[in-house]
């Protein structure tokens, strides 16, 4: 047997400052590997409130944009019309997804917008608001802005022809603008990245399609309603 | 372990007693097997780690598509205004990967276009999260192409389309990216496909639908593509639904150089075969 090289210490050693240098960064990426995400959202939070109120708000503007894919008899409108159905039905499944998974109730009891709890200046909001009309604070309000009347929906339902469309996209726009408030205040205050997203999403898409909606009522000669309060 | 530990010791003790120069082969065997432990720990942690920077989008890496090479960008957010079916848009890419589009959208539930579409219908998808895949029709054909059919057909949020004129073989589109591309087994396909389609960051109209109604757009015969420049009376990038009085109205804003410092497309859309100026 010959004795150990002369190169043999610095390799052994060099092996041994390797390993823990490895050791050390794997430690590292053990601490940043689990899944940090923030705890569940409790059931007075901003993201439940916001996707349950919302949940509401948008299966109203479903229930509208239905009716007009089946009556109306103008290809733009009932092309829009689908294209709200569709992507509003869609986010309100994920809402009633991400309440499934807090163990939150899928709607609201009682009153509505509790969770704006400091929305007293509300940014975002459609021009004209006149302050306190809708300033829920958190005492909540009985019926959300924008959202359609029975009596409306039942003018809308009786109605045909040119004088549908008219109704629906004025329905419509005022549901859209009425939901700003509660989305631009989600866009901020929730603790979810995710739903943050969301909701400032429906803020910027709600805002375009709003603008679709106010040329389509001109190109018919018709007026926005009032904006919501 | 202390016992192991001193036993070792008394090992080491004896074998310097033993020999002279002595043989630390019990040495380096542990430090052998540490190091494989430490390698096999870290590999493992590394590929696991590595995973989540890839191309799927998070909370933390919105964009993954940044990780990818030769991406371009651009934002459109503000920039998402529809036009009725006889408007044109004057792009500034081509092809088109955002701006003002036609009110209906192209079907993108895993569609294969064997003709060109007319683009202010295939933008509109990428507003809903879809992502275009597009061929120039001279240069990918057989084998290529059938790769790429294989790839989108029956996928959702996927279409496919030829593109005349276009100045690579492959170009991908989603909203506000776009990567072109030459080979049709390019990794990077994957890549933009998993970081951009639905991520629900880059796309404004999260839960929008890639179906359509039957009645207003039918993918076994869509709107053709145009080859011919826009025109003078092409809708600007900048036009909003609120700008003019609608179409209907006929007082479209003039057309001007795309917004941003953008070289101005030449014309708009470049004739076939002829390669656009720039990248």
């Amino acid at each position: 047997m010959s004795p150990a090289p002369r190169w043999l210490h610095p390799l052994v050693a060099g092996g041994a400052v390797l390993a823990i240098l490895l050791l050390g960064a794997s430690l590292g990426m053990l601490v940043q590997l689990p899944g940090r995400g923030p705890a569940q959202p409790g059931a007075a939070s901003v993201d439940v409130g916001f996707s349950q109120d919302m949940s509401v708000h948008h299966r109203q503007a479903v229930l509208m944009a239905g009716l007009a894919r089946e009556r109306s008899s103008d290809p733009v409108i009932r092309s829009l019309a689908f294209d709200i159905e569709r992507t509003q039905l869609e986010q309100v499944g994920r809402m009633q997804g991400w309440l499934s998974l807090w163990n939150a109730a899928p709607l609201p009891t009682g009153r509505y917008m509790t969770w704006m709890t400091d929305a007293a200046p509300m940014p975002g909001m459609a021009h004209g608001s006149d302050p306190g009309a809708s300033d829920p604070g958190a005492a909540g309000v009985t019926t959300m802005p924008g959202m359609a009347s029975q009596a409306d929906l039942d003018r809308l339902g009786a109605a045909s022809g040119k004088a549908f469309d008219v109704l629906f996209l004025q329905l419509m726009l005022r549901h859209h603008q009425g939901g700003l408030p509660m989305a631009s205040y989600a866009a901020t205050h929730a603790e979810t990245a995710q739903v943050r997203n969301l909701a400032q999403k429906i803020v910027v898409s709600q805002t375009s399609e709003g603008e679709y909606l106010t040329q389509l009522l001109a190109q018919r000669g018709a007026r926005p309603l009032p904006p919501p309060t | 372990m202390p016992s192991g530990k001193s036993s070792k010791a008394v090992r080491n003790a004896r074998s310097v007693v033993a020999a002279t120069k002595p043989k630390p082969w019990g040495t380096v065997a542990a430090v052998l097997a540490v190091l494989v432990f430490a390698v096999g720990i870290f590999g493992y942690l590394y590929l696991r780690y590595d995973e989540r920077r890839t191309f799927t989008p998070t909370a933390e890496n919105k964009d993954p598509s940044a990780q990818i090479e030769g991406v371009v960008t651009e934002d459109y957010s503000h920039r998402r205004g529809h036009v009725s079916a006889t408007q044109r848009v004057a792009y500034d890419h081509f092809p088109p990967f955002g701006g003002p589009h036609d009110a209906t959208w192209a079907a993108c539930n895993g569609v294969v276009y064997d003709k060109p579409v007319r683009n202010e219908n295939m933008v509109h998808p990428l507003e809903h999260g879809a992502v275009w895949i597009t061929y120039n029709p001279d240069h990918v054909t057989g084998d290529a192409l059938q790769a790429l059919k294989d790839r989108v057909e029956g996928q959702g949020y996927l279409m496919l389309s030829p593109y005349p004129g276009l100045d690579t073989p492959i170009s991908l589109q989603s909203w506000g990216h776009q990567l072109k591309l030459s080979d049709a087994k390019d990794k990077r396909i994957d890549q933009f496909i998993q970081s951009l389609r639905l991520n629900e960051y880059t796309y404004p109209e999260v839960g929008a639908s890639c179906d359509v109604l039957p009645s207003a757009f039918d993918p076994a015969n869509p709107p053709p593509f145009v080859a011919a420049p826009p025109g003078p009376g092409a809708v600007p990038l900048d036009y909003s639904s609120q700008s003019g009085s609608g179409p209907m109205s006929g007082a479209v804003p003039p057309a001007a150089p795309a917004p941003g410092g953008a070289p101005p497309p030449a014309g708009g859309q470049p004739a076939p075969g002829a390669p656009p100026a720039g990248q």
